[in-house]
């Protein structure tokens, strides 16, 4: 089977899983099956074929396991949001849609990774001014200042500001690679490169820790700070990278943690939240109750006890930050395993095409955008399970949110351009087999565009 | 690069791992802790939702039903007050008694009797339904006992000596369990203590209506016959203490029978200080004292003292019931089951059949044996005694047109108050088809007080 048709193939369980979901839930609320379900299922399914064939023109070499997967997720999230809240699916439907088209643009603009390239130092200027513009004019949600509100749209400049800055650094360490693994000094054995050439590492510390300070988001903050860190790793091969990363950010933590308190907040109610469990612990606490009421093979789409009679969910923010807890007492260990598994195959996909990549640039890209993803996945489900401190971030194509679903399809855009590319060259050298031995594949000789 | 690459991606595989680890750590290993946790109030509210189980009457009369708010069913008691004793209540604010305890798992559908509908039911997303009871109850007797025992405290129970199967059981004071939120305080306070079930939590000295198992004991030994004689001269000395017959009565000469007839204490102080302590208490075993009730309904532990401390006073008391016996109504209609049912106590029970809202059955209870004190010879002489106790005794108040009737009076003598009155009997005599207990606290005798008592609810549960 040819790759296309092996996506369009692989689309085929997500559609069925849309219907079947939305049946199952609406049956749930009114007892009879209506049109809604089949609605929902045929929109679904004119979305992805469309997402489908704009990649079959655009990038048709592209990876085809990427949107069957994306759609998965995507579709789960709304069949969830739509049992939690009928008219949030509606709006989320509605992102999807302007996240498909956002797709489309990127791939439709975005012909050939070079212009990103040549493009670094705007793009990197917009989105640390996407990062500001949240400092500055975001309002206060949940101790955090993430929403910006222009007219009646309010939005999360971060997370379209994490990808552009994640674009710069690829582009930006491209820059300065050579000079980063070139080692002049020893100290007690081990090689250093100039002092000077730490800089961009302490530029993207002093940008994770500026992010805690003024945007008092942890989340992004680590996010950020930990693909970048990624990044640095993958141009340099030096884990001593890393360890100077993470003493930094440690240490830059600690002193955050004495000095501000909803960055001690969120430690504290990890670390012990049965002191309060009705208090500040509730929201962690609850998520466990939900998770530990689903078991392992869950209560049932749709028959969790997911809201008060009132109507309020039990679990505060159970539509964004918690709704893998959702999914964990609905479907079970079974389905949350289901869940982690579509991460990691995005993310295992996401490394071939990193690992194919034959240039730095399309390299280091691929790894931020997937280091971001695979990130953002863990922080926010080891957050609603306590393994980790929570971090109000969303879980990448299921959580409620137009910013979040716009940029992750914008993220999907860019890896399936690489990946296109990528395997056009692969295609290119086989076609030129003596060829491949001199030619250096930094600069894109036989590019089809 | 490819190097970095790879441990990157073995990075963020361990870190999914973790996840995967964690996960299975919350939802299946720390998830029973996790749902018994006082803060999580999860169980009661999803119980909410459950159309919990109905319950009723062997005579089909609806004991337990529900009503609808919104998703949350409530549950109501249409019999109010009559039922309270065993069924209990079940409530958000107050949790469980009685059957709506003992049975949650059935009434509210974990049990896996109903395993395989309620998955179906989840995927067809039906409301989640509890499996139903029917009682052994039988309303009409029951009724007939809470109106004949009226507003004394005591207790009555009525079992079917052949099954165990319980056909009534009341206790006064009692609560009605629709108004829980508005009496819950008083009930606490009361010093009456409303919530408890005297019929098989109260303890009570049983007087003369413990001389059906010393009988049993003393014509199953040999020791005498129904025609043995004795002669009574108003008091006997046992041990430096004198035993008197109760109003100071003189009997003169007499055979066994009419000295359980007439209920004579001189001459059961000498028959059981002859058998002696061991043999006394040895038979008060085989009729359950000092065992747990046999069903799960649970209550009080009937007692008999320990043979080895006591001295002849000790056992002349405990031959008329008296002295250190306790023991509770169901107790005592056990005892007297034996001898309706050929020497044989079944285990009583109250559930006869578990089923669903299709009336499909899905458990049924059968009768078990518990205890086989005396022989069917000995019981049916000691049957013989109980006749003649309502024809020409103590007990004539229990008599009924037409049926002949079996029992016991007891008056068990407390200080500084009025004697707990009691009856045990049982009706047909030849072919008994119920056997009454009855408990009348501080009631006077039980000849005038709860004889007339056990003659309503044996009416009752013979249809007359």
């Amino acid at each position: 089977m040819s790759l296309r048709n092996r996506e369009l193939v692989f689309l085929i369980p997500a559609l069925i899983l849309t219907t079947l979901g939305f049946a199952l839930v609406y049956t749930q609320k009114s007892s009879a099956l209506s049109l809604t379900s089949l609605t929902y299922g045929a929109l679904f399914l004119v979305l992805f074929l469309i997402a489908h064939i704009g990649r079959r023109f655009l990038a048709p070499e592209a990876d085809p396991y990427l949107l069957p997967v994306t759609a998965l997720l995507s579709t789960l999230g709304l069949v969830v949001l739509y049992r939690i809240n009928e008219s949030l699916a509606l709006k989320q439907a509605m992102w999807l849609v302007v996240g498909l088209v956002a797709f489309l643009l990127v791939l439709v603009f975005v012909r050939d990774l070079e212009v990103l390239r040549r493009f670094r130092y705007p793009i990197g200027i917009l989105g640390l001014l996407l990062l500001l513009l949240t400092a500055v004019l975001a309002r206060e949600v949940n101790g955090a200042r993430l929403w910006v509100d222009i007219g009646p749209v309010h939005f999360q400049p971060g997370e379209l500001g994490k990808i552009l800055l994640v674009i710069f650094f690829a582009a930006y360490l491209v820059d300065i690679r050579e000079v980063l693994t070139v080692s002049t000094h020893r100290v007690l054995g081990v090689p250093l490169p100039p002092f000077r050439y730490l800089a961009p590492l302490l530029t993207i510390w002093a940008l994770s820790m500026a992010l805690m300070i003024f945007v008092k988001d942890l989340g992004t903050s680590l996010l950020f700070f930990g693909a970048l860190l990624a990044l640095l790793y993958v141009a340099t091969g030096r884990l001593f990278y890393v360890l100077v990363g993470l003493v930094l950010f440690l240490a830059g933590a600690t002193v955050l943690y004495f000095i501000f308190p909803h960055v001690q907040a969120r430690i504290d109610v990890w670390l012990h939240p049965w002191r309060d469990p009705s208090g500040k612990g509730y929201q962690i606490v609850q998520s466990l109750f939900a998770l530990a009421a689903g078991g392992l093979f869950g209560r049932g789409l749709g028959q969790g006890y997911l809201k008060f009679p009132s109507g309020k969910t039990i679990i505060p923010n159970l539509e964004t930050d918690f709704i893998f807890s959702a999914i964990g007492e609905e479907l079970g260990l079974v389905g949350a395993f289901g869940v982690i598994l579509l991460y990691m195959i995005f993310v295992h996909r996401g490394f071939r095409i990193a690992v194919r990549a034959r240039d730095d640039f399309s390299r280091l890209l691929t790894t931020g955008l997937v280091s971001i993803f695979a990130l953002q996945a863990f922080l926010i489900v080891g957050g609603v399970i306590k393994l980790i401190p929570l971090t109000g971030i969303t879980l990448p194509f299921v959580s409620y949110g137009g910013s979040s679903i716009v940029a992750n399809f914008i993220l999907l855009a860019l890896l399936l351009r690489t990946s296109d590319s990528v395997a056009r060259k692969e295609k290119a050298l086989e076609q030129a087999p003596r060829a491949a031995g001199k030619q250096q594949p930094r600069k894109p000789t036989i590019e089809a565009a | 690069m490819d190097k970095p690459l790879r441990r990157l991606f073995l990075f963020f595989a361990l870190l999914f791992v973790a996840l995967l680890v964690g996960l299975t750590y919350v939802q299946v290993w720390a998830a029973p802790k996790l749902k018994t946790n006082p803060s999580n109030t999860r169980a009661i509210e999803q119980e909410m939702r459950v159309d919990r189980g109905l319950i009723y009457s062997a005579d089909g009369v609806e004991l337990a039903v529900n009503h609808q708010e919104g998703q949350d069913f409530l549950r109501d008691y249409p019999q109010g007050d009559l039922t309270s004793p065993w069924l209990g209540y079940n409530s958000r604010q107050y949790g469980r008694a009685g059957i709506e305890r003992l049975y949650n798992e059935e009434l509210s559908g974990q049990s896996g009797l109903l395993g395989i509908t309620s998955y179906w039911d989840q995927l067809l997303s039906k409301t989640h339904q509890g499996a139903d009871l029917k009682l052994t109850i039988n309303m009409k007797v029951q009724r007939a006992a809470a109106e004949a025992l009226g507003n004394r405290k005591g207790a009555v129970v009525a079992l079917n000596p052949k099954t165990g199967a319980v056909l009534a059981m009341i206790s006064y004071p009692r609560y009605d369990p629709n108004k829980l939120d508005s009496i819950w305080q008083d009930l606490n306070a009361n010093p009456d203590k409303p919530l408890l079930n005297r019929a098989i939590q109260g303890l009570y000295p049983p007087g003369s209506v413990f001389k059906i198992i010393v009988a049993g004991a003393a014509l199953q030994t040999g020791t005498v016959k129904p025609d043995t004689k004795f002669t009574d001269t108003g008091s006997v000395m046992a041990g430096g203490f004198v035993v008197h017959n109760y109003g100071g009565n003189t009997y003169g000469d007499h055979d066994f029978t009419t000295a359980f007839a007439s209920s004579i204490n001189t001459t059961f102080a000498r028959v059981g200080v002859q058998m002696g302590a061991d043999t006394l208490a040895g038979y008060a075993a085989d009729f359950g004292f000092g065992k747990q009730p046999p069903w799960s309904l649970g209550g009080a532990t009937s007692s008999f003292p320990a043979p080895a401390g006591m001295d002849k006073a000790h056992v002349a008391q405990a031959s008329y019931g008296q002295g250190e016996v306790l023991a509770t109504p169901l107790q005592i209609a056990l005892a007297a089951s034996a001898i309706a049912n050929g020497g044989r106590i079944m285990k009583p029970y109250l559930v006869d059949q578990v089923l669903d809202r299709s009336k499909k059955v899905l458990q049924q209870t059968k009768p078990e044996s518990w205890l086989t004190p005396l022989s069917a010879e000995t019981a049916a002489m000691v049957r013989d005694l109980m006749v003649k106790v309502v024809t020409s005794g103590t007990g004539t108040r229990a008599a009924l047109n037409g049926v002949q009737v079996a029992g016991k009076t007891g008056t068990a003598e407390i200080a500084n108050a009025e004697p707990h009155a009691w009856f045990a009997g049982f009706a047909p005599a030849a072919d008994p088809q119920v056997v009454v207990a009855v408990l009348v606290e501080n009631g006077g005798t039980g000849g005038s007080v709860a004889a007339p008592i056990a003659r309503a609810v044996i009416a009752a549960a013979l249809g007359l």
